[in-house]
């Protein structure tokens, strides 16, 4: 690892520093917030997390069983809507977290409806930092 | 003492800290990391010398022994009835109180330690969770070879890493792996004999069974009925490990059975044969038993009987081919696998001496078959809470409605998936008393229906029971004594956890078993009694043994147990993972 002499270090502060505020575009609404008001949509999130990912693994309750719960505001590989999209459809590597991309019957759409269901039922009143 | 490779040498490591003029650590720019050389992880441990010279190979005649013999345990049933009961009569329930430890050996492996040492020729072979194989003194402990598996990555397991122990025939012994390797060790060197694949483990295969041998074969069956395999057991010429029959659980197109299955179901049915099967010698017939149809807990896609899930199955052990088949759960929508242990019984029944079948299934109810045809006889619960369905004359059951699997259900079914018993743990059974001992869970589960989708390699469920017993604390288990000729149950033991250990019987009139808190226990056979209990620590999941070696008297305990099971199934989860195997003694 090199060091950053502070001649260096003043000039990536300059490039980094506070930029002119430009009217910022809300982040588009992912799949998850939308199917998140629709319960036919909400519910077959439930029905695919009931049928594919509880059992032994993910407790359906806010319980940490092998697999952590997904009804509490802690998110081991990231909390926003993305970010758990990512989690379940690359899966966990060394863990028994498989990749379900390409798998539920209707691809990714499920995959968002899952997510609908997870914020529906959770118990977490926190926002997640990184949701969009 | 056991030799292992000379991993010691040959360690380097460079550091590369240099110290400044003024003495401060400078870290040099551009320079190349340090590069440390780990020792390699050795895994086998091959005897310094031949052990257990004492006995010679392992013999049909030894094995088709009707008595289990009192020097050694070289079946994981005791015998091919499993009866699991020790000839010795040291073990009483007055003698139970002077045992003590004799030796103890951890396995450093997590996940529960389900295994049934073996014992021949003074050396003990067991099994850890993760297939490591022990060879160890069965006197004192000391570890004369030792072999690690290293399993593949992502295995497909459903339920924990256990092994519940090895087989042996001739000179060798013989294990089965959870990435589905079997795998031959000389029993006198640990060298390997010969390594076969049973199956693509990536697929969602496993073994967790002991081989048992029979005719010269290794017979062992797969796991996967959560991940939608076709499931099958295969018999291997023991010595060569040569594939010699594979039979299929489920029919292919066109076979009978194959219409008990909708569409194309029976591609990925399940039905897997991860437990041990029976084996009578006086008709050569072997019994084997299925587990569940996939997906677990919905059936609508797999509309039929779903053969041959479920099943017990009377074959011809040279060919594999089926002279006849009973099924217990036709179209299985709660995970009863129908594989716990079968024990082949001589006894009167209704006045008349009948050769039978008796099991104590995972759906609640215990079976007498007739083994000669498979006729069903009688069918008794042997739980206190059964209520998914009754059994009709036929032995076909009545399902009750509200126990189906629903999206919105709320009915509470008993027994939980988890049984009654099931193939993880054994029971045990005294010829003289006429009792079967049979420990089970009392844990009954609200089963929901959902969406599963199938993939080769993936969970494949479609629903979940929901732990409601287990979750508001209402989750027991007994230790009953089942009266073979009647059915009826002569006493029960109580246990605030489910009993998920297995069995032994003494000729003395004892039985050992233990519990998910991690005590051992010895029961009077006659009256349930506890007799004598030990402190373990970890939950007992292990299938007990006993033997007598230079005229003392031996009982062999393997206890740790799997907390991520535990918390499904009611059990301890505060209690750290960890195999120790516990080896008691009578005063000499």
């Amino acid at each position: 690892m090199s060091r950053l002499t502070p001649a260096l270090l003043l000039a990536v502060l300059a490039c980094t520093g506070p930029k002119p505020a430009v009217p910022a575009s809300p982040p588009p609404e992912s799949p998850a917030a939308r199917y998140l008001r629709d319960p036919a949509a909400v519910e077959r999130g439930k029905q695919i997390f009931v049928g594919t990912c509880g059992a032994y693994c993910h407790s359906t309750h806010d319980v940490e069983r092998d697999a952590p719960s997904l009804f509490d505001c802690e998110w081991r590989h990231g909390g926003g809507d993305a970010e758990i999209f990512k989690t379940i459809s690359e899966g966990v590597p060394n863990t028994r977290m498989p990749a379900w991309k390409g798998v539920l019957p209707q691809g990714d759409d499920d995959i968002w409806r899952v997510i609908a269901y997870l914020r529906s039922a959770s118990t977490c009143r926190t926002p997640p930092a990184s949701a969009h | 003492m056991v030799r292992g490779r000379g991993w010691v040498s040959g360690i380097a490591l460079a550091l590369v800290c240099a110290a400044s003029p003024l003495g401060l650590a400078e870290e040099k720019e551009a320079e190349a990391p340090a590069e440390i050389q780990l020792p390699p992880v050795p895994t086998h441990w091959k005897a310094e010398k031949p052990v257990g010279t004492s006995a010679g190979p392992v013999t049909a005649a030894q094995l088709t022994a009707a008595a289990t013999p009192a020097d050694k345990w070289i079946q994981y049933g005791g015998n091919y009835r499993n009866f699991r009961h020790s000839p010795l009569k040291t073990l009483t329930p007055e003698s139970v109180k002077k045992l003590s430890v004799a030796w103890a050996f951890p396995t450093g492996t997590t996940g529960q330690f389900e295994a049934s040492p073996v014992v021949y020729g003074g050396v003990m072979y067991v099994t850890s969770s993760y297939n490591r194989l022990f060879a160890l003194d069965a006197k004192t402990g000391e570890l004369l070879w030792r072999y690690d598996h290293k399993n593949g990555e992502n295995l497909r397991l459903c339920c924990g890493p256990p092994n519940r122990g090895v087989g042996i025939w001739g000179d060798l012994v013989l294990m089965g792996t959870l990435d589905a390797h079997l795998i031959a060790f000389d029993r006198k060197t640990g060298e390997i004999a010969w390594n076969v694949e049973v199956a693509k483990y990536q697929a969602g295969y496993s073994l967790t069974s002991a081989p048992l041998i029979a005719d010269g074969l290794a017979i062992i069956g797969v796991a996967g009925g959560e991940y939608g395999v076709r499931g099958y057991f295969d018999a291997y010429d023991a010595a060569t490990g040569k594939l010699v029959w594979r039979h299929y659980t489920i029919p292919a197109k066109g076979e009978p059975g194959a219409d008990t299955w909708a569409g194309d179901s029976y591609e990925r049915g399940g039905s897997p044969a991860w437990t041990y099967g029976a084996y009578d010698p006086e008709t050569d017939t072997l019994y084997w038993t299925t587990g569940n149809p996939s997906p677990d807990w919905d059936g609508d896609g797999r509309a039929g009987d779903n053969l041959y899930s479920d099943s017990l199955l009377a074959l011809d052990p040279k060919t594999g081919s089926m002279k006849w088949y009973f099924q217990f759960t036709p179209h299985d929508v709660w995970d009863y696998d129908g594989n716990t242990q079968i024990f082949l019984v001589d006894a009167k029944l209704d006045g008349k001496p009948r050769k039978l079948i008796v099991q104590a299934n995972r759906n609640g109810f215990f079976y007498l078959l007739d083994r000669s045809d498979g006729k069903f006889l009688r069918a008794t619960p042997y739980l206190e809470q059964v209520n998914w369905a009754t059994i009709d004359d036929k032995g076909r059951p009545v399902v009750s409605p509200d126990a189906l699997p629903k999206p919105d259900a709320t009915f509470r079914t008993c027994p939980s998936n988890l049984g009654g018993m099931n193939g993880s743990f054994t029971g045990a059974l005294n010829p003289e008393l006429g009792l079967a001992f049979i420990p089970s869970s009392e844990a009954c589960q609200v089963f929901t229906k959902g969406i599963g989708a199938y993939r080769e390699g993936l969970p494949y469920l479609g629903g979940l029971p929901e732990t409601v017993d287990a979750t508001a604390g209402k989750a027991y288990g007994n230790m009953a004594a089942i009266d073979v000729a009647t059915g009826k149950v002569k006493w029960r033991y109580r246990d605030p956890r489910p009993m998920m250990g297995g069995t032994l019987s003494t000729a003395g009139g004892v039985v050992f078993s233990g519990t998910l808190e991690g005590e051992v226990l010895a029961f009077d056979a006659k009256t349930g009694k506890v007799v004598w209990r030990f402190r373990s620590g970890g939950g007992m999941r292990s299938q007990p043994v006993a033997y007598q070696l230079d005229g003392r008297t031996y009982v062999a305990v393997p206890t740790g147990s799997f907390s991520t099971l535990d918390s499904f199934a009611a059990g301890i989860t505060r209690v750290p993972e960890g195999g120790t195997l516990f080896v008691f003694a009578l005063p000499k």
